[in-house]
């Protein structure tokens, strides 16, 4: 049997591979020596040990690195053979169609050029996952069909796929295009959505910092109900924490709160404060991580969306509630004083031996003057004051000379 | 400081055509038509343009169109918006511009936003998935001015996946081809608009992450469309210029390794809104220089990392953009060389 019908057989005779992976030559005999001895079952032992080309157990996939360019010619010219095949024979099914009036209905040899394309291009999604066209030629036949287990086979794929290729654009893009294509004919997406979310989550463990990835969780957010974007924002608390370089975490609960403060059903004042709640939250907990975690870009970053959300938000209650403005303004001088503090005890550089300090003292001298380019005017003379007495000018030129033209840029 | 390789790079460039045979160059050979756009706006840059035979990567170009008017990204592949520019650019550097029926390849750029609508809506949806061509052919029929998805996005091709990068795509394209009056400037800026972040970068949809590659492409496109009064300079300027790390590189989000593809994405952005002079331009220069393969030729994203045609790219293009000495100077929007951009707008 040639290569690549070992591997379409190994696909077709265990639909349930969860995993794949490229194995060195070296490895093969190890791994084989490990299942011959762990098992004696039979079940599933016909491309071992004897097969050093693939390994397959407990669902999961093994190609050895050193069929790979042959293999994946082969299961490129075949998918392409197909692909012209089945293009040729719906195009002449079309003009027929067109001609007789007929009634659509899929003949037996088109059915068998479809499943040659679907076999195909899985294969060789697995070796070669950014092919579009190999991506493409499989919507075309799965949105031919309409069935529900056909779009959750092809979410298994991309899975599949995304089980070794982490950043598989396409494979990302698929897994759009079906779950549009079911929210058109089901109404209830809920599950598959917690599903994807998941996925990211086990994703993004194993590979840090996957824009692609997290991309993908921020775009499920509009599918959400509120309820289920403060269940994810709970979920990801401990993640967050867990990762503090993980930009692309933080982003994610940015876009969170930012659904849960835009989802607003009539004037419901409980609404604004459970907004007010959660951004008030995520400010602790993002500064008992800056004390945690010293000189994180990322979670400075963070405390900038949160702080600026925050004192939008005080603004906003004060036009609306005009009596209570003396309190709210208080707020904010209470906020910002809390602030001056915080950026008091990190741009201390405590230890010089530690390019940690260094950063902690940069990040939180750039996230208040950040803050203050971003504070609407009216606020910016008290501000200053406060500046002057923080010594800000000073601390700027110690931490980041490089930057120290940003005090010029806020006409301070 | 180390000097750029030219020659070497040159060399490198043409030789990278010939390896066919390994598995990397199997996997991205349907991407081939990026690959010819980096290669040979590298080497026009270097001023080496003239080492390549223009007739046969023409004859190859046109191989790669489809009746739909857009580019795969090689011969028997689909067609995609990604690989349509690329084929555009590559033709506005040999000065062939002229080979192209220009009214097909807008109304498929117009059609990858309509097609995805005539798809939902399920009408046509037979001539659709069957065949391309008949549904193209049904679509140019149409009243093409107004086709736009409602919120003025553009999809990569009839399967319907939107990004900014589409925007500027589209953007770029219908204005080397003189026609960007066929589509709704004022709905794409807008939507474009609607993909910033508080940070005041941009994302791929509303609500993405900034990234620095997306900021190029919605900057480009502002840029392109005369719109670049929406954008708060300073505040994209202050995300853009923290990407500069101690190394002297430039990353594309915070926290990431720098890389040299960035020079290109990061410094260009700075450009055309006017903040360039927020980084340390000798530094970057530096940078770049050390993340070339002075023995073979070529550039990697880092120092000592393999190199690859793409960074090749990115490098030298970043150093045009820092006017390095002996390089042809690079347009910030259209990413082709300036004088390339001039001789469609001003020649006859």
């Amino acid at each position: 049997m040639d290569l690549l019908n070992q591997l379409e057989t190994i696909l077709e005779s265990d639909p349930l591979i969860d995993e794949v992976g490229l194995i060195h030559p070296s490895q093969f005999i190890t791994l084989c020596k490990e299942c011959s001895e762990s098992s004696n079952s039979s079940s599933d032992g016909a491309f071992r040990p004897a097969n050093t080309k693939f390994w397959n157990r407990d669902h999961k996939l093994g190609i050895s690195t050193e069929i790979l360019l042959p293999v994946c010619k082969a299961a490129k010219s075949a998918f392409m053979d197909a692909m012209k095949q089945y293009k040729t024979h719906s195009d002449l099914s079309v003009n027929k169609r067109e001609d007789k009036n007929m009634v659509y209905g899929p003949s037996s040899s088109c059915q068998s050029f479809e499943s040659e394309v679907m076999k195909h291009s899985r294969a060789l999604l697995l070796l070669s996952c950014d092919l579009g066209t190999a991506w493409n030629a499989r919507k075309l036949v799965v949105s031919k069909k309409q069935q529900l287990p056909m779009f959750t086979d092809e979410l298994h794929l991309s899975a599949l796929v995304l089980s070794y290729s982490h950043k598989s654009e396409q494979a990302w893009s698929h897994r759009r295009w079906v779950i549009k294509m079911i929210a058109e004919k089901y109404s209830n997406l809920q599950q598959i959505i917690a599903k994807e979310s998941e996925l990211v989550e086990k994703i993004a463990e194993r590979s840090k910092m996957n824009y692609r990835a997290w991309n993908h969780r921020c775009w499920l957010v509009s599918y959400m109900t509120r309820e289920q974007m403060f269940y994810e924002l709970k979920k990801s608390r401990d993640w967050a924490g867990l990762h503090v370089a993980d930009n692309s975490c933080f982003h994610y609960r940015r876009r969170l709160m930012l659904g849960i403060s835009e989802n607003k059903q009539g004037d419901d004042p409980s609404y604004d404060v459970e907004n007010y709640q959660v951004v008030k939250e995520e400010l602790d907990l993002n500064e008992a991580l800056i004390k945690r975690y010293i000189g994180r870009e990322a979670l400075w970053l963070h405390r900038r969306f949160l702080s600026l959300c925050l004192i939008r938000h005080l603004m906003t209650t004060t036009n609306d509630i005009s009596c209570h403005s003396t309190s709210m303004d208080n707020e904010i001088n209470i906020f910002l004083d809390k602030e001056l503090r915080l950026l008091d005890s990190c741009s201390t550089i405590q230890d010089m031996e530690f390019e940690d300090f260094e950063g902690q003292a940069m990040y939180s001298t750039m996230y208040f003057l950040w803050l203050i380019k971003q504070i609407p005017e009216f606020r910016k003379t008290e501000l200053q004051e406060k500046l002057k007495a923080g010594n800000l000018k000073n601390i700027l030129h110690k931490t980041c000379p490089e930057r120290s033209f940003l005090w010029d840029v806020l006409e301070l | 400081m180390a000097e750029l390789a030219v020659d070497k790079h040159v060399k490198y460039i043409l030789a990278v055509e010939k390896n066919k045979d390994s598995f990397e160059s199997v996997v991205m050979d349907h991407l081939r038509m990026n690959g010819a756009y980096w290669g040979l706006t590298a080497l026009d840059l270097l001023g080496k343009l003239d080492s390549v035979n223009v007739d046969e990567v023409i004859s190859w170009i046109l191989k790669c169109q489809h009746e739909s008017g857009g580019f795969s990204g090689n011969i028997g592949h689909d067609p995609h918006i990604l690989y349509t520019l690329s084929a555009v650019q590559v033709l506005a550097l040999f000065n062939k511009l002229d080979v192209l029926d220009i009214d097909k390849v807008a109304t498929c750029i117009l059609s990858c936003v309509l097609l995805m609508k005539l798809f939902a809506h399920r009408w046509l949806y037979e001539s659709i998935v069957s065949s391309c061509t008949s549904c193209f052919a049904q679509v140019s029929k149409l009243d093409i001015t107004g086709l736009q998805n409602e919120d003025g996005s553009f999809s990569g091709d009839m399967w319907g996946e939107v990004d900014t990068r589409f925007s500027y795509i589209a953007i770029c394209c219908l204005s080397i081809l003189c026609c960007l009056d066929k589509i709704n400037v004022e709905k794409a800026v807008s939507y474009i608009l609607s993909c910033k972040n508080l940070d005041g970068g941009f994302g791929c949809t509303p609500g993405g992450e900034s990234h620095a590659g997306q900021i190029f492409c919605c900057v480009g496109a502002l840029a392109l469309t005369g719109s670049l009064h929406y954008v708060d300079k300073d505040l994209l300027g202050w995300w853009l210029c923290e990407r500069q790390v101690k190394s002297g590189g430039l990353n594309g989000r915070p926290e990431k390794l720098p890389d040299v593809c960035y020079s290109w994405w990061v410094l260009s952005s700075l450009i055309m809104i006017d903040r360039v002079h927020w980084i340390d331009k000798e530094k970057l220069v530096k940078f770049i220089l050390d993340c070339q393969d002075v023995e073979n030729g070529g550039i990697s994203d880092r120092p000592d990392d393999a190199v690859d045609v793409y960074h090749t790219y990115f490098g030298v293009a970043g150093l045009s953009l820092l006017n390095y000495p002996g390089l042809k100077a690079i347009d910030p929007a259209y990413a082709l060389p300036v004088d390339v951009v001039n001789r469609i707008f001003f020649s006859g």
